[in-house]
């Protein structure tokens, strides 16, 4: 069982997300797996390619990871610890050429372009950068406008506003997405339940929505999430419940 | 059954290893991951994953003389092979990615890019979860209802019309060859690595055929 391979593996954290989350049973109620390296510390990609290995081992979806990504060797390491697409944040604006040899050495498919965003006192947007310790000035809509051509595959917004608070997203952060960038757009910030992601899938603006919320999904809560989800009409992907496969391969002799 | 075969991944640098890997690992599969056309002549089964460039993988099989040990396993010894992706469409005759290159040439056909007048207007790279029809036959395709969701990321593809094996449709624009089965050769358009249990007991079935 997959469990067997986070206990044997030692790599930090992994093991408190499979042990609180069940992890390797929320993976399989998931389109897709973002993992983002967070540290405020000296980043170790080394590391975090491991505990992505490990993450990727048991989690059959797409995965796009990142955090602190700024170099070619950097993405090249993270594609092949079981990563399809690699997540660049900060480098978009104080490094954009470098996106743009991302997108051409891997494919422009395989970028995804993270911006935090938060709505300041007076209402205006900013985009921050540096594990949002930088604020950037200029007009959120204007910087997205400079995005080099064909760099980046999809936008995955950010609010920092609702982050962590469970109270729903910031669909104004879809306000600020200039008309002619014609990207996949995935929102992210606020998740709490369920009516959270079927507002935001709604939006005909929004292809994705995301949640670090894992508390609120778990045990069957993402299986259900998905089932209303589909009640209102929104086409989810869908695939075989892994008790059905696990049933139907054992008659087959395969134990999963 | 699955601990006695060897099954053999094609490692020839490109393309998602671990993924492919830890699907195998997760059905209780040992493969070996090789570019050792010694190991691959040798195999009980073959699987090849590619992501990238035709031109280059084909040029990289080459090198390393994996091609002529792969034809051998597929061709002479009958032995079973799996494409996955870019490695399905490898197992084609012929690509027009960077100009003509030729393929394995195992399925009687060319693979090309989606054209504008196919795709009307959808963008490319096809990618995401689409919609896959099946056939009600064996073995690939076993256990599966008629439509299955898949996830796909390509340009490039292959048309199923007179191709004599069995096979299932995906529909972009127009309508392409998702997945092939004939004798002892099998190709995936999609990755059944990111499918999730659709792709899983795809795996199991190709593992099992």
């Amino acid at each position: 069982m997959l469990s067997r391979n986070f206990r044997l593996q030692k790599v930090g954290t992994i093991d408190w997300l499979q042990k609180n989350y069940d992890f390797s049973h929320i993976a399989f109620y998931i389109d897709e797996l973002i993992v983002l390296d967070v540290s405020r510390a000296e980043r170790d990609i080394a590391h975090f390619s491991d505990a992505l290995k490990v993450l990727a081992k048991g989690c059959f979806a797409p995965i796009a990871a990142g955090g602190g990504v700024r170099t070619l060797s950097d993405a090249r390491r993270l594609l092949r610890s079981g990563a399809d697409k690699v997540v660049v944040n900060s480098v978009l604006f104080d490094d954009p050429q470098f996106v743009s040899t991302l997108a051409q050495e891997f494919g422009q498919q395989c970028v995804v372009g993270a911006i935090d965003i938060k709505q300041e006192v007076g209402g205006t947007y900013h985009v921050y950068t540096n594990n949002g310790s930088c604020q950037r000035h200029e007009l959120v809509t204007q910087l997205l406008e400079q995005l080099p051509k064909k760099s980046v595959g999809e936008l995955y917004l950010n609010s920092i506003n609702q982050d962590g608070t469970g109270q729903g997203y910031d669909l104004g952060l879809l306000d600020l997405i200039p008309h002619q960038l014609n990207l996949p757009t995935i929102l992210a910030g606020g998740a709490g339940h369920s009516q959270h992601l079927i507002d935001g899938l709604l939006d005909e603006r929004v292809d994705a929505v995301a949640t670090a919320h894992l508390f609120n999904f778990v045990g069957d809560g993402l299986k259900r999430a998905r089932e209303s989800i589909r009640v209102q009409n929104v086409d989810l992907a869908n695939w075989t419940p892994l008790s059905e496969l696990k049933s139907d391969l054992f008659i087959k002799g395969i134990a999963i | 059954m699955l601990a006695r075969a060897q099954v053999v991944v094609v490692d020839y640098g490109m393309g998602n290893l671990w993924s492919v890997v830890s699907a195998l690992n997760f059905l209780g599969a040992d493969p070996l991951i090789t570019c050792n056309p010694a190991e691959i002549t040798n195999a009980d089964a073959i699987l090849l994953p590619g992501v990238g460039s035709f031109r280059l993988a084909m040029q990289t099989l080459a090198n390393k003389n994996l091609d002529e040990a792969i034809k051998e396993a597929v061709q002479i010894k009958q032995r079973k092979i799996l494409g996955i992706c870019l490695g399905f469409q490898m197992l084609a005759e012929s690509s027009t990615e960077d100009g003509m290159t030729a393929g394995l040439g195992f399925i009687p056909t060319p693979v090309e890019r989606f054209s504008v007048q196919e795709l009307e207007r959808r963008k490319l790279p096809h990618i995401g979860f689409n919609r896959v029809r099946l056939p009600n036959l064996p073995s690939l395709f076993d256990g599966f209802k008629t439509e299955e969701d898949f996830y796909f990321v390509h340009s490039y593809r292959l048309l199923a019309q007179a191709l004599p094996g069995k096979k299932a449709i995906c529909n972009y624009g127009t309508d392409f060859l998702a997945a092939y089965e004939h004798e002892n050769v099998f190709g995936v358009q999609f990755h059944p690595e990111k499918s999730q249990t659709n792709g899983l007991r795809l795996l199991a079935n190709f593992l099992n055929a």
